[in-house]
């Protein structure tokens, strides 16, 4: 197995460029994969030094650089980013490990930052050799361990717009250790916006009206949630018959904030 | 490549894919630190990178080279314990003792981040490692004797 360790997001995309190799940002997902043989890679390139830590403001939002910790991101302001990074499982340990670039382009789709992300309308920097671009939150999580990116691409940051609406976020796991079992992101402005995580393969979008949104939100998680999101942590049947609540509470919590 | 751990550097030989853990047991020669569960579960792993307490499991060797490692082995000066190793003692925070590296370290970042913790914040910090003995109280009043200290 090749190895290198890049100082700058070139020296990545140089590495990356013929598509046999696997990234590495903290660690804490892909390593242990690698331990138990379930990822063998013939190539790893390390983004530990390669610049893509950091959030900076850029205008009217966040740059939050790929390589960014959950325990940088749990002392940030971004709204609902933060309260999700505070909350992730693992203790203090991953969070300074982990990162919301690595969990990202995992997409378990038992994680916390797929949905939020896509609640957050942020847009997915990409870079290879001799190019780059941005792809939206929600077309970016393609499916379960799914997303947009190619081989030879290189998520670098996530931009993520300022907001008015106020937050609201819920997870829901039956005990302390455990992956989520489903999430939700909700934001509250003029409608409301509220992602499902861990619910299906990848985040499902709810949209409902203000005064509406209690009496319309169970037939919309139904209609929306066709296929649920079936692992050892949960059957499918049962975060369909939860979704609803947890989509719920994160509505009412974000209108509380309102 | 080139380790340190505890203010020294060594040049060891490793493949690629070894892990940290590994490397700091087996090529730099310091056993303190224990190999749990490999999938960064459990914290018996857990040594200090750069000032964060870091599952060495899920760390390769190589992408440590250039940082500061620190291990349990950094923690008594001789035979006197650090303060929050005396609290481990006197609280009897372990049992069999396999955790007990881990809790150590993760007890010290919380104490110094954290002056006066409550027992949410100590059962939020200690919640990356598993220990299978004590069923917690005693590590929780050890904590909490190593913040007053």
């Amino acid at each position: 197995m090749r190895y290198t360790r890049p100082a700058d997001v070139d020296g990545v995309t140089a590495a990356l460029a013929d598509g046999d190799a696997v990234v590495v940002g903290g660690g804490t997902m892909v390593v242990p994969e690698m331990t138990h043989g379930r990822v063998r890679p013939s190539a790893v390139v390390d983004l530990a030094k390669a610049g893509l830590a950091g959030i900076a403001r850029d205008g009217d939002g966040w740059v939050i650089g790929a390589m960014t910790t959950y325990t940088e991101l749990a002392r940030s302001n971004v709204p609902l980013l933060a309260t999700a990074a505070r909350g992730i499982t693992g203790g203090p340990q991953i969070r300074n490990r982990g990162t919301v670039g690595g969990s990202a382009s995992y997409a378990n789709p038992s994680s916390d930052v797929p949905a939020v992300l896509v609640a957050l309308g942020a847009r997915m920097r990409l870079a290879r050799r001799g190019g780059a671009r941005e792809v939206p939150a929600a077309e970016f999580f393609a499916g379960a361990f799914r997303t947009a990116r190619e081989p030879d691409e290189v998520l670098t940051a996530i931009t993520v717009p300022d907001t008015a609406a106020a937050p609201g976020y819920v997870k829901f796991k039956l005990v302390e250790g455990s992956w989520p079992i489903v999430t939700a992101a909700a934001l509250a402005g003029p409608t409301i916006r509220v992602v499902l995580g861990g619910a299906a393969a990848a985040p499902v979008v709810v949209e409902l009206e203000r005064a509406s949104w209690r009496a319309r939100l169970r037939s919309e998680v139904d209609r929306l949630l066709t296929e649920p999101w079936d692992d050892v942590l949960a059957p499918g049947h049962y975060r369909a018959r939860i979704a609803p609540v947890i989509a719920a509470r994160a509505v009412a919590g974000a209108l509380e904030e309102a | 490549m080139k380790l340190t751990v505890n203010g020294v550097e060594h040049e060891i030989d490793v493949d690629p894919r070894t892990l940290l853990v590994h490397a700091i047991r087996e090529q730099v020669g310091l056993t303190g630190t224990h190999v749990g569960c490999l999938t960064g579960d459990c914290g018996a792993c857990t040594v200090v990178v750069d000032g964060q307490t870091t599952k060495s499991c899920s760390v390769l060797a190589l992408s440590a080279e250039g940082s500061a490692v620190e291990t349990i082995e950094s923690l008594a000066d001789g035979d006197d314990l650090h303060p929050v190793q005396q609290a481990f003692w006197d609280e009897f925070g372990f049992q069999c003792g396999f955790c007990l590296p881990g809790m150590l370290l993760t007890a010290k970042e919380l104490v110094e981040s954290t002056p006066d913790p409550t027992d949410d914040d100590i059962l939020r910090a200690i919640d990356g490692n598993l220990c299978r003995c004590t069923g917690y109280n005693t590590i929780v009043a050890a904590v909490r004797k190593a913040a007053r200290s």
